[in-house]
C-alpha cells in the first residue's frame, strides 16, 4: 500500500514538474508574476514529492520489504543497517531516484535563494532544472520503477553486490552525484540568460559559487572514488581510466575548463559564446556519463539494447544537443566581445591556454572512452583502450596544464613587461630547477624529473605569490603574517582560495607521478614465520586469522612489517571477504601502512595447507599518501573561495535590492 | 577453515614449469603490459580469472623458453586479438584513435593561434583597466564595489 502511494508520488512529481516547465517558460515570456510564482511553488512541491518516495523506499530497504523487487535485488535481512541504507544508490532504479532527489533538493535551494534576485532569469532557471527533473521522472515513472513488486514475497533478498560494502563506497556516490547534479544549475541559469537575452555578466557572476559547490563535490567523489579503487581492487592503483571513471572525470574537466573561463569574461568581457559552450558541454557530460554507465552501452554494444533507459536517454541527449545549439545561434549576435586580446603574454592568453588545454583532454578522453565501441560497430574488432592509450595522450597534456597553474597566475592582465616577467618568474624558475636536480641525484628518470621539477615550479609560485600578498598587508597595514594570511583569504579569497585549491591539485599530481612511475611490487608464498624484502621493507607472515561477520566471513593474513634497522614499525593485515549470498565473488581489503614518504601496500591473493602458507602481492607506493591529502587541500580551498565575502555581501545585498525594486 | 581456496589465483605464483628460474616477479613484469582478454579494463597481473591465470603460465612457459617479451605479446594478440594490448594497434581503422586527439590538439592550437592574433593586432581604444602584475593589487573586490556603487548612485 504504502510503496503504492511512494510510485502515485512520482507520477504526481512528473505531471507536477511538466506544468512547471509551462509556468516557468511562458510566465517568464509574460511576465506574469503569477504564473511566476507557481513555478517557484512547483519546484518546491516536487522535491519534497521526490524526497517523499525516497523515504518510502528507504523505508522499504530498512523493513526489508523484499515484494519490492528494488529491495529483493539489493538488500538482505543480513546486511548491516548503515548498508541498507545506502542501497538506495546502490542499483539501477535507486541511483536514478536518488539523482532526481538531488536535483529537486538543488533546485529548491536555487530557487528559495533567488526568490528575490534575478527576476528576468529564476522562471527560466526554473523551468529549465524542472525540465530535467521531469525527464528522471519520466524515467522512474516508465522504465526504472523502484516501487515494482516481485509477484510474492521473497523470504530474503539477494544481497548488495560486494563492492559496494564498503564505506568509500557509501559516500564516494553521493558525492558524486552532488557534483553531477550541481552542475545542472549553472547550465540553467546559463539558457535562462539566453532566452531572456539578459546576457550581461549577471548570470555568470550568480553561477560562479553555484558551480563552485558542484565542483568541490565532484572532485571530493572522483578522490573518493580512487581511494575505493585503491583499498578494494587490489591492484595497486587508483585510477584505471575505466569508463566509468571517465564518465565522472570528462564533466569535471569541462566544468575546471568553465570555472577558469568565466574569470575572464567578468573581467575582460571576452569568450562569451565559448563559455555558454562549456557550461552546455558540462551538463550534456553529465546526462552522458549518467547514460553510459546506466545502460551499459560501453561495457558491450549489445547492453544497450537490453537496457531500459537506454533510449530515453538517447532522446533527452539528442534534444540538450540541438535545443541549445539553436538557442545559442539564435543569440549569436548578442555575445559579442567587449575588449579584444593585448598581447600574448598576458593572463588572458594563458586563460586561453588553459581552455585549450583542457578541451583537448576532454576530446582525447571522451574519444578515448568511446572508441571501442565505433570500432566494434564499424570493424567488429574488439579493441581495448585502457591506461597506455590515455598516458600518452593525456600525460603530455597535464603536464603543460600543470605548468600553466603555476605559470598564469604570474602574468599580469594584458600585457606583462620584460621587467615584471623577470621579477615574476625567477625563483619559481629555480625552485623548480632545483626540484628536477634533486630528482635526477635521487631517483633519476626522464617523465619525473619533469613533472616533478614543474610541481616545483608551481609551489613556488603560489608560495611567491602568498609572500608577496602578506607583505602587502604587512607594509600596509603593519599585521603580522598570520592575520596577513587570514585577511588575504577574508577578504579576497576567491584568489588565495584559489591558489589552495591548486597546491591541492599539485599534491595529486605528486602522488600520481610517485605511484606510476616509483612504484615496486613483488609476489611471493610465505609459510608461517616467513618473510619477504620489499624496497627498505622486509614484511614476515604471522598467520592467518579469520573472523564471522553478519553476512560474511573475512579471512585476513597478519604480517608485521619491519624496517632497514630491523626494527617492527606496523603490522597490516591483508583480507579476502567472502560474502554469503556471493561466495565466489570474494572482495579484497589490502593491508595498508600509510607514510608521507610511501605506503606499504598488501593484497592476500590466496593460502593453502590451512593457512600454513599463504600467497601475497607486496607492493611499495612512493608518495601516494599526498593524493588523499591534496583532496582534503582543494576542499579546503574551494571553501576558501566560496566564502561570502563581508564586503561583497552587502554589495550583494544592494544588489538584490536594486533588482527587486524594478533593476 | 582455512582449506579454501580463492578462485585460482595461486597458479599464477606457481608457474608450471617449476625447474626453471622464471619467478613470479618476472611474469607479472610482463603480464603488467597485458589486458584480460575477458574482462573490460583489468590489467592481467591482477586478474584472477582462470583463463588468465593460464596466460601467465603461457608467459612463465615462453620466459623460461627464453622468448623475447615482444614476442611474448604478439603471441597474446595473435590469440586473443588487440584487444589484450590495452590500446589500439598503430594500423587501419585505429590510427584514428591516435591521430584525431592529436589533430584536435594542434587544429585547436591553431584556431585559437589566429583568432588571437587577429585580436592582438587589432588597434584598440584605450580602456581604464588597470594594467597590473599580481603582487598586492588594490583590491579587486574594492574595485568592484565601487565600480557597482557609482551604477546606482
Amino acid at each position: 500500500m504504502i510503496f503504492d502511494i511512494g510510485y502515485l508520488m512520482l507520477i504526481s512529481g512528473l505531471v507536477l514538474a511538466a506544468y512547471g516547465v509551462i509556468a516557468g517558460f511562458w510566465g517568464g515570456q509574460k511576465r506574469n508574476t503569477k504564473l511566476i510564482q507557481s513555478s517557484f511553488n512547483t519546484v518546491y512541491v516536487v522535491a519534497i514529492l521526490v524526497l517523499s518516495a525516497s523515504a518510502i523506499l528507504w523505508y522499504g530497504l530498512l523493513a526489508d520489504a523484499f515484494e519490492l523487487t528494488y529491495v529483493w535485488n539489493h538488500s538482505e535481512r543480513a546486511l548491516p543497517t548503515f548498508y541498507k541504507f545506502s542501497a538506495l544508490w546502490g542499483g539501477q532504479q535507486g541511483s536514478l531516484l536518488f539523482w532526481c532527489l538531488l536535483l529537486s533538493g538543488y533546485s529548491a535551494i536555487v530557487a528559495f535563494f533567488n526568490r528575490k534576485r534575478h527576476q528576468l532569469l529564476m522562471p527560466y532557471v526554473n523551468a529549465i532544472l524542472l525540465t530535467t527533473s521531469l525527464f528522471f521522472l519520466i524515467l522512474l515513472v516508465f522504465a526504472a520503477n523502484p516501487f515494482k513488486r516481485v509477484g510474492f514475497i521473497p523470504p530474503d533478498g539477494q544481497g548488495l553486490n560486494p563492492l559496494l560494502q564498503n564505506y568509500w563506497m557509501v559516500i564516494h556516490p553521493v558525492m558524486l552525484y552532488l557534483g553531477f547534479v550541481g552542475m545542472a544549475v549553472p547550465f540553467a541559469f546559463a539558457v535562462a540568460a539566453l532566452i531572456s537575452r539578459k546576457l550581461d555578466n549577471e548570470w555568470v557572476r550568480t553561477v560562479r559559487r553555484w558551480t563552485l559547490i558542484p565542483w568541490m563535490f565532484l572532485s571530493a567523489g572522483i578522490i573518493m572514488g580512487s581511494q575505493w579503487a585503491y583499498m578494494e581492487l587490489g591492484w595497486g592503483g587508483y585510477w584505471a581510466w575505466d569508463a566509468v571513471e571517465n564518465a565522472s572525470f570528462l564533466p569535471w574537466l569541462t566544468g575546471t575548463a568553465f570555472l577558469h573561463s568565466i574569470i575572464i569574461q567578468e573581467q575582460r568581457g571576452i569568450l562569451k559564446v565559448w563559455n555558454m559552450v562549456l557550461i552546455w558541454l558540462t551538463y550534456f557530460l553529465v546526462i552522458l556519463g549518467t547514460f553510459t554507465t546506466r545502460s551499459g552501452i560501453l561495457e558491450s554494444v549489445h547492453s544497450f539494447a537490453r537496457s531500459d533507459v537506454g533510449p530515453y536517454f538517447l532522446v533527452f541527449l539528442i534534444l540538450i544537443m540541438f535545443g541549445f545549439i539553436w538557442l545559442l545561434f539564435s543569440r549569436m549576435p548578442l555575445l559579442r566581445s567587449d575588449h579584444p586580446i593585448d598581447s600574448y603574454t598576458s593572463r588572458e592568453a594563458a586563460f586561453l591556454g588553459n581552455n585549450w588545454l583542457f578541451t583537448a583532454l576532454a576530446f582525447a578522453t571522451l574519444w578515448g572512452t568511446f572508441f571501442p565501441m565505433f570500432s566494434e560497430l564499424l570493424t567488429g574488432q574488439r579493441i581495448s583502450v585502457a591506461a597506455p592509450f590515455f598516458n600518452k595522450v593525456n600525460g603530455p597534456l597535464f603536464l603543460m596544464l600543470l605548468f600553466l597553474m603555476g605559470a598564469a597566475p604570474l602574468l599580469g592582465w594584458r600585457h606583462t613587461s620584460l621587467s615584471a616577467f623577470r621579477k615574476q618568474f625567477t625563483i619559481p624558475i629555480i625552485a623548480g630547477l632545483a626540484v628536477a636536480g634533486l630528482v635526477f641525484v635521487v631517483a633519476r628518470s626522464l617523465y619525473p624529473m619533469v613533472g616533478l621539477g614543474i610541481c616545483g615550479f608551481v609551489v613556488a609560485a603560489i608560495l611567491q605569490e602568498y609572500v608577496r600578498g602578506a607583505m602587502a598587508r604587512r607594509s600596509v597595514n603593519h599585521e603580522n603574517i598570520f592575520v596577513a594570511v587570514a585577511n588575504l583569504w577574508r577578504r579576497n579569497g576567491r584568489r588565495y582560495g584559489g591558489y589552495i585549491v591548486h597546491l591541492g591539485i599539485v599534491m595529486i599530481g605528486v602522488a600520481v607521478i610517485g605511484n606510476e612511475f616509483y612504484q615496486q611490487s613483488t609476489n611471493v608464498t610465505l609459510n608461517t614465520g616467513e618473510s619477504a624484502k620489499v624496497g627498505r621493507y622486509e614484511l614476515e607472515f604471522a598467520g592467518m586469522e579469520s573472523n564471522r561477520e553478519a553476512n560474511r566471513i573475512e579471512f585476513g593474513a597478519r604480517l608485521i612489517i619491519y624496517d632497514e634497522a630491523g626494527k617492527a614499525i606496523g603490522t597490516v593485515i591483508p583480507q579476502r571477504n567472502i560474502y554469503d549470498k556471493t561466495p565466489d565473488q570474494p572482495t579484497t581489503e589490502v593491508g595498508l601502512q600509510m607514510s608521507p614518504i610511501e605506503d606499504v601496500y598488501v593484497v592476500l591473493n590466496g593460502w593453502e595447507n590451512q593457512g600454513e602458507s599463504a600467497t601475497f602481492t607486496i607492493y611499495v607506493n612512493p608518495l601516494t599518501v599526498w593524493m588523499w591529502i591534496g583532496g582534503i587541500v582543494l576542499v579546503l580551498g574551494v571553501l576558501i573561495a566560496i566564502w561570502p565575502h563581508p564586503v561583497l555581501r552587502r554589495a550583494e545585498g544592494m544588489q538584490a535590492v536594486a533588482y527587486a525594486t524594478g533593476d | 577453515m582455512f582449506g579454501f581456496r580463492i578462485a585460482d589465483a595461486q597458479d599464477a605464483t606457481a608457474p608450471s614449469a617449476a625447474a626453471t628460474p622464471v619467478s613470479p616477479d618476472d611474469v607479472n613484469a610482463v603480464a603488467k603490459q597485458l589486458w584480460c582478454p575477458l574482462c573490460s579494463n583489468v590489467r592481467l597481473d591482477s586478474c584472477e580469472l582462470k583463463a588468465c591465470s593460464q596466460m601467465k603460465d603461457v608467459i612463465a612457459q615462453q620466459l623460461a623458453d627464453g622468448t623475447e617479451v615482444q614476442e611474448i605479446k604478439n603471441y597474446f594478440v595473435a590469440q586473443y586479438g588487440p584487444q589484450v594490448l590495452g590500446e589500439p594497434p598503430m594500423e587501419g581503422f585505429n590510427w584514428l584513435a591516435w591521430l584525431l586527439p592529436i589533430a584536435v590538439v594542434i587544429g585547436g592550437a591553431a584556431f585559437i593561434w589566429t583568432r588571437a592574433r587577429k585580436m592582438v593586432q587589432t588597434p584598440k581604444p584605450e580602456d581604464d583597466t588597470p594594467d597590473q602584475i599580481s603582487g598586492m593589487p588594490a583590491d579587486p573586490y574594492a574595485e568592484k564595489l565601487d565600480k557597482e556603487l557609482k551604477q546606482y548612485d
